[in-house]
């Protein structure tokens, strides 16, 4: 049974990797001899086999943790380690083109020499880049930090395109490694590794389509690591290089203080509190997200990551695992319809928030049933 | 009557589109704090800071076009209040700055970026420029001698300084 789960799950894996390849931008010149054209031809298969992928995928996971007992630590450490193994060999831009923004920002500071604040990617007219890159007429939207981190990537790929690409998609994959062990640090729980590592809509965001949330939140768990430890000093500047990622993690300070305090008052046992509101906290931000552009699926990373330190919440854990299915059902309505405007807007609002409403529906019935039969 | 009439029609229309295009769609900034403003010294430091965030060729060609268009709306205020003195050194820091925009852009090409973009922005910049210019050459003494309450005086050739400042700027149409 365990090694049919495995077979299928690597097997499902391997397939989502191959289905990523026919969402090819036409305009990518790299890889234009694998460029088919299915996706823009083929609408409605498209999705349907989206759909299905990612049922089989929820499907898979809710096995995985079903049988957590099954799993011990060595199975779990090659489970996340061929995850992240075939994944990094996806095509990343096959449900957003943020990968290709990390790209020219980098581009803008080390190659052209120009501020990525003030120069926009279009500015560089006749660069390649700008056939594909979707965000060319913004300036960096990221924090300095984020800037700073790829260049790793981009001079350990001497200006290669294809290899800048693939090399950004292992550095975040090391990023969700250490997300992981970070977590790992923190519980020495099976099932918040679990919860998290195999979560399909962290695979799919931060794996496949190399997200830089995972960077962001990789930091702030860190730091939370080190306050648990109180080493304030050392939590303070993990949560400052969190801030300097992504900004979303500003929202963690007020918890950072509450903590100070329950250190200074040498207060005990409070650690699930703690994860909790800050896993509330990052959902705030998440739904308060739709008044700056709108709810990106991959913001679903930033409540995960506090939700799989807490383990005593079954609903709220469901909940979550619900609305990790409607994020990345909310693709949807542009898969099938190819437009990705405000006529949609409604549509992917109602797919994403239908599974934890009638999750919750479901369990409010249950609960009167229940109560009403006893 | 007919002629006259007709002559007059077509000298509106001629005299409509001249005066569209010689309008530029350039828009320049607000006047920031002005001298004797206690934030007036912060907003210096403020610049000067920013001078090295605006690095690379195209950020200091922005950070010096930004420049001279701050200068230049701080001279129009100026001139406006009679500040002759005042108006005239911020013309000439807004000459500084816009001379030094196009060597910018000769070393953006030299390092091979594309810089068609921003010589349209400072065609488009040097129009509005000389538009300003000139309305303020309209309005100011040809001379004038500035007489502090105390230390020397100090005498303004005006206008020919204005007329440096358009030059300065038609070369770059």
């Amino acid at each position: 049974m365990k090694k049919i789960i495995y077979f299928s799950y690597f097997l499902l894996l391997v397939f989502f990797s191959f289905f990523s390849y026919l969402f090819i931008d036409p305009n990518l010149v790299y890889l234009k001899n694998l460029y088919t054209g299915f996706v823009f031809e083929n609408r409605e298969v498209t999705t349907l086999l989206y759909i299905v992928l990612v049922m089989a995928f929820f499907l898979g996971y809710s096995q995985i943790l079903k049988n957590i007992r099954m799993i011990d630590i060595s199975s779990l450490k090659l489970l996340i380690g061929l995850t992240a193994l075939i994944l990094v060999f996806s095509y990343p831009a096959f449900l957003s083109f943020d990968i290709f923004n990390y790209i020219a920002t980098a581009k803008t500071l080390f190659f052209y020499g120009e501020n990525p604040y003030l120069v926009m990617p279009i500015e560089f007219a006749g660069d390649p880049l700008l056939l594909f890159t979707h965000a060319a007429n913004k300036i960096a939207l990221y924090g300095p930090l984020w800037i700073g981190l790829t260049s790793i990537p981009y001079f350990l790929s001497f200006g290669h395109f294809l290899t800048i690409l693939f090399s950004l998609k292992v550095f975040i994959a090391l990023f969700y490694l250490g997300t992981i062990y970070t977590l790992w640090k923190i519980t020495k729980n099976v099932f918040s590794i679990v919860f998290f590592a195999f979560n399909p809509l962290v695979v799919v965001e931060t794996l496949m389509s190399s997200h830089n949330d995972i960077v962001m939140m990789f930091f702030a768990l860190v730091s939370f690591y080190f306050l648990s430890k109180r080493k304030i000093f050392l939590a303070m500047s993990f949560l400052i290089v969190s801030i300097l990622i992504k900004y979303a993690t500003i929202f963690l300070i007020p918890v950072f203080i509450y903590v100070l305090i329950k250190i200074v008052k040498r207060e005990k046992n409070y650690w699930d509190n703690i994860y909790l509101i800050s896993a509330i906290l990052m959902f705030t931000i998440f739904l308060l997200s739709s008044l700056r552009v709108e709810i990106y699926s991959w913001y679903g990373i930033w409540f995960l990551s506090f939700l799989s330190l807490v383990q005593k919440r079954k609903t709220i854990l469901y909940g979550s695992l619900a609305l990790s299915l409607g994020l990345l059902l909310r693709y949807i309505p542009f898969m099938f319809f190819g437009i990705y405007d405000s006529s949609t807007a409604i549509l992917r609002e109602a797919v994403t928030f239908f599974p934890p409403i009638f999750l919750y529906l479901l369990i409010i019935l249950r609960k009167f049933v229940w109560a009403k039969n006893t | 009557m007919k002629f006259v009439l007709a002559s007059v029609i077509l000298l509106l229309l001629l005299s409509f589109p001249f005066k569209i295009n010689a309008q530029s769609p350039y828009v320049l900034p607000y006047p920031s704090f002005m001298l004797g403003n206690p934030f007036y010294k912060i907003s210096l430091i403020k610049d000067e800071i920013l001078r090295y965030w605006y690095f690379g060729n195209f950020g200091q060609f922005k950070y010096n076009l930004k420049m001279s268009d701050k200068y230049l709306v701080e001279s129009k205020t100026l001139f406006e209040y009679s500040q002759y003195l005042l108006g005239y050194k911020a013309l000439l820091k807004s000459d500084f700055y816009f001379s030094n925009t196009l060597p910018n852009l000769v070393k953006a090409d030299k390092n091979n970026k594309n810089t068609a973009g921003n010589r349209l922005l400072l065609k488009k910049a040097s129009l509005k420029h000389i538009e300003v210019l000139k309305k303020i050459n309209g309005e100011v003494p040809e001379n004038y001698l500035w007489q502090p309450e105390k230390g020397a005086s100090t005498y303004l050739k005006l206008r020919k300084t204005i007329e440096k400042s358009i030059s300065i700027r038609q070369k770059y149409l």
